[in-house]
């Protein structure tokens, strides 16, 4: 792929969404320039959640394949599409943690292959910002414990027993901080949507 | 904030939201991942939840900032996977390549249905184009006839799923359970509701994580047709004991003809 100019942010979201739709018209083609623009984003995200190289790979791989064969999916007017296509490539690492086959966890600095120069637009491409504000504004609002937990969860992929083992907590007083900070989160969230 | 999160001695109840939360999150494994996923097949109000979750929590993905540049054979797996073709084309020959554009559409579709892992897809191809005795002029009906079966049990979000496959002609299923994980206590069963009513015919053990081919009996597959439907118990491990009440149903599907 030949170096290009990085365009804005703004640019990059709206070539992602004019892709988007192209793919959900069925132009094959699409599905490429949306590997180019999305990659490395969500490598990123599977290689954190997965802890390996190879497994992080494969579960990237799987993430396009399925988008291609379920484009439909796709509701534009629910969220962006670097949104849903972070939170769909986190799933799948999650699912594939899940099946017990990969350790997870985090990844050591020698696994990650360095960048190129030539970036492919993951700076530009983050989640809105104001969504990230204020779902940082509301997580502060819990006790630093609970927003520890609920981080780890979200970051590593801990489930509540590897949560538990880790802060030497039984299982029942890890799930009530989370659950209740989580309640909490929902309350905040709600309320700033209401604003 | 008012109280801290971690007040002693009460037990938090969870309210639906709360597991959509858990889920997002990927706090779930086991059985309660199984039925927050046949929750999100069956009550929109929990799927808009989950995705009300997910969309929050996205932009927390930029913290895990891409760092790393996939290798190479990243892509050209997944164009592989999208262009497989070729030697099925090239084998079919001139005449048959009405058929190949056919069979290519169809499968197309079936995939788009089922989601199906390339093995059953490429399983299917080959025993729809090289299917013993199949005479070039004779195709069309023997399409018909031999086209495979797919049932999602349920139909997920993520791809997580039960995707059964039944092909006629060669009298096999292919059950992959792509993402169900053990949780050491319970298996699943699916079974098979024949359609005068009669008692479930066990259809086997799910192997979680697995995709599984396993040859029919013919008192199965005369039973098995567009529309039978399916449906998944949780039993102990190894299936429902003799003698025993099936477990409750976890998930349910029907066969669609492509």
């Amino acid at each position: 792929m030949a170096a290009r100019p990085k365009p804005a942010s703004d640019e990059a979201r709206e070539a992602l969404r004019a892709a988007m739709e192209r793919l959900a018209a069925g132009d094959q083609s699409a599905l490429e320039e949306i590997y180019r623009m999305t990659r490395v984003k969500l490598f990123g995200i599977t290689l954190r959640i997965l802890g390996d190289r190879k497994e992080a790979e494969d579960a990237l791989q799987d993430v396009y394949i399925n988008l291609w064969q379920r484009a439909d999916r796709y509701d534009p007017a629910r969220a962006s599409p670097i949104s849903w296509l972070s939170t769909f490539a986190r799933n799948r690492a999650i699912d594939r943690l899940r099946t017990g086959k990969v350790r997870g966890g985090a990844v050591g600095i020698e696994e990650a292959a360095p960048l190129p120069d030539e970036s492919p637009l993951a700076d530009a491409l983050l989640v809105d910002a104001e969504q990230a504000a204020q779902i940082h504004k509301c997580i502060a609002t819990l006790d630093e414990r609970t927003q520890t937990h609920i981080r780890a969860a979200f970051f590593d992929g801990y489930t509540y027993a590897q949560l538990a083992e880790q802060a030497d907590v039984p299982l029942g007083t890890m799930k009530s901080w989370i659950r209740r900070g989580l309640q909490r989160l929902r309350a905040c969230l709600e309320a700033s949507e209401k604003a | 904030m008012s109280t801290p999160e971690d007040t002693p001695g009460e037990d938090v109840k969870r309210d639906d939201p709360t597991l959509a939360a858990e889920w997002a999150l990927g706090l779930l494994e086991g059985e309660e991942l199984l039925a927050a996923r046949g929750k999100y097949a069956t009550d929109p109000a929990f799927a808009w939840r989950k995705e009300w979750w997910d969309n929050w929590f996205a932009p927390w993905t930029d913290g895990m900032a891409g760092a790393a540049e996939p290798g190479e054979h990243v892509w050209q797996g997944i164009a592989a996977r999208l262009n497989p073709q070729p030697s099925a084309a090239a084998l079919a020959g001139p005449d048959r390549g009405g058929e190949v554009v056919e069979l290519r559409a169809r499968l197309r579709r079936w995939q788009w249905v089922a989601g199906l892992s390339s093995v059953a897809a490429a399983v299917a191809l080959a025993v729809m184009v090289f299917a013993p005795g199949t005479a070039p002029q004779d195709t069309p009906p023997q399409i018909a006839a031999t086209a495979p079966m797919v049932a999602t049990v349920p139909i997920g979000e993520t791809g997580l799923r039960l995707d059964v496959t039944y092909i006629p002609e060669s009298e096999r299923m292919l059950v992959a359970a792509i993402g169900l994980a053990p949780d050491g206590v319970h298996d699943h069963e699916l079974w098979l509701l024949p359609e005068d009513g009669s008692a479930a015919k066990s259809l086997g053990v799910v192997a979680p994580g697995e995709v599984r081919s396993m040859e029919l009996p013919a008192d199965i597959t005369a039973e098995l047709r567009d529309g039978s439907r399916l449906v998944l118990t949780r039993e102990p491990l190894g299936g429902k004991p003799e003698g025993v009440e099936a477990g409750p149903v976890v998930a349910e599907g029907a066969f669609t003809r492509v």
